[in-house]
């Protein structure tokens, strides 16, 4: 399992340099689209190490094609130069009813899917890639529909799903979809996420996805149980932080996951005990 | 009020509340719904106060006496509360009781959270905005980020000579290069 960090900002830039020097990682996870004004020779540069190219704002279900087809050509220059390990992006709402989310929304998996499957279809000819697709982390029962949206997605689309462990985690301890529902998903995925996350400020406590905790012993545990599902030649999983950037907490998780990985697969663990 | 406690509730039943804190009291207080559109509406909050502070020395520590009334106010004006989300909560103070309680340096401060939220997120070629106000003297510049290792820069501009003033309360133009070189394109209208 090839371990990552997310880079989001600049102000993360010596905390990237260290986590690759100290071989904690072995890829840096580019927020893409947040580097499109960078000339290209920097960003070929970069931090000296394989990427992954993760896209934010795209809206793809929303945005209006012009838009889009100007964005893609500039990422498939950088597609075509950095070679990433994955190119991913969001199923989400970003707005409505013209209005900004700032939390983004989760789709209806069911009303919305012949408009999704449209727009990924043509989002992927246009970067010219698959597209791995991010669970979102549900809050609502809408999240029950959402592994066989992303089953039935990547038969007619092609695209993968980028699994986001915590995410799933998330949606679990929110609206009770249980993670073997995401089993098949796990086996036909080779690239995935993980964080922390955060309860609520109100009660009844949800589960938010906020990036800025340490990985929780649920998240953990999921991993361990599916670890030899996960760990399957050329899968990447990145570790994702955007907000306290406690070095030591970070070290530790990342840590945690290349302990994890690095044990011999359960059954030859198991033959040996015998 | 809505009954959510027996029946299925999606995130696309919540959408029109979401951004619109008076629709929260439709939710029972102990619902799933009513806590996922609270933490909608913090986020709002936060991308706010969080980059404007010293707008709480006005509304007080909550903020509340501001965030309401103005979230009301955009809901009723279909606002997008996108990239131009600073520069309606000072056409709001502007109008409001505390128009003569906000002085200059916050006023640019609005502006300016506004050249670095488009600085941030705007996926065109464009590099810069640059945004000038009907009554305040300076130019504003957002930059987007130039390195890998950099982010945006923000950068106010006090002219020799005033440009005509945008017909709106804010106007704005973009510029394709990293420089203001090519000179005064004209006012566009900053979107709703």
């Amino acid at each position: 399992m090839q371990i990552g960090f997310n880079y989001t900002l600049g102000d993360t830039a010596p905390l990237v340099r260290r986590l690759l020097a100290s071989r904690r990682i072995d890829y840096v996870e580019l927020l893409i689209d947040n580097f499109l004004s960078v000339p290209l020779e920097d960003l070929v540069e970069g931090f000296g190490s394989p990427v992954g190219f993760h896209i934010m704002f795209s809206k793809f279900i929303e945005s209006d094609e012009a838009a889009l087809e100007n964005m893609a050509r500039r990422l498939r220059v950088l597609i075509d130069r950095l070679n990433p390990l994955y190119v991913s992006d969001h199923i989400a709402r970003f707005t409505h009813d013209g209005r900004q989310l700032y939390h983004l929304a989760e789709i209806d998996y069911i009303g919305d899917y012949e408009r999704v499957r449209r727009r990924v279809d043509w989002w992927q000819q246009k970067l010219g890639c698959q597209l791995h697709l991010e669970n979102y982390p549900s809050i609502m029962d809408g999240g029950y529909d959402a592994p066989h949206f992303h089953e039935r997605l990547h038969r007619d689309t092609g695209a993968g799903v980028l699994f986001d462990v915590s995410n799933a985690v998330c949606a679990h301890l929110n609206c009770g979809v249980p993670l073997q529902a995401w089993e098949g998903i796990i086996e036909a995925s080779s690239h995935f996420h993980v964080a922390g996350y955060n309860l609520s400020i109100l009660a009844p406590h949800l589960v938010v996805d906020t990036h800025d905790h340490a990985l929780s012993d649920a998240t953990l545990a999921f991993l361990e149980r599916y670890r030899t599902r996960f760990d399957t030649p050329g899968a990447t999983i990145t570790y994702e932080r955007d907000d306290n950037f406690d070095e030591s907490e970070i070290d530790d998780d990342l840590d945690r996951l290349r302990n994890l990985f690095s044990q011999p697969p359960l059954e030859v663990r198991d033959a040996q005990r015998v | 009020m809505h009954s959510v406690s027996d029946g299925r509730v999606t995130d696309a039943d919540l959408l029109d509340a979401l951004s619109v804190p008076a629709r929260q009291g439709d939710y029972p207080r102990d619902s799933r719904a009513f806590v996922r559109i609270d933490t909608s509406l913090r986020v709002y909050w936060h991308t706010l106060f969080d980059i404007c502070p010293a707008l709480l020395e006005l509304s007080g520590p909550d903020g509340l006496a501001i965030f309401r009334p103005f979230m009301a106010w955009a809901h009723e004006h279909k606002l997008s509360l996108n990239w131009t989300y600073y520069l309606w909560v000072d056409v709001w103070l502007q109008q409001s009781s505390f128009r003569e309680q906000v002085a200059s340096e916050l006023r640019y401060a609005l502006v300016g959270a506004s050249a670095a939220r488009w600085a941030t997120g705007d996926r065109s070629q464009f590099q810069g905005i640059v945004l000038g106000c009907s009554d305040l003297p300076d130019l504003v510049c957002g930059w987007k980020t130039a390195s890998l290792g950099g982010g945006r820069e923000i950068e106010r501009i006090e002219l020799e000579a005033a440009l005509p003033a945008p017909d709106g309360p804010f106007g704005y133009f973009l510029v394709s290069g990293r420089s203001l070189d090519d000179g005064f394109p004209g006012w566009l209208t900053i979107p709703r």
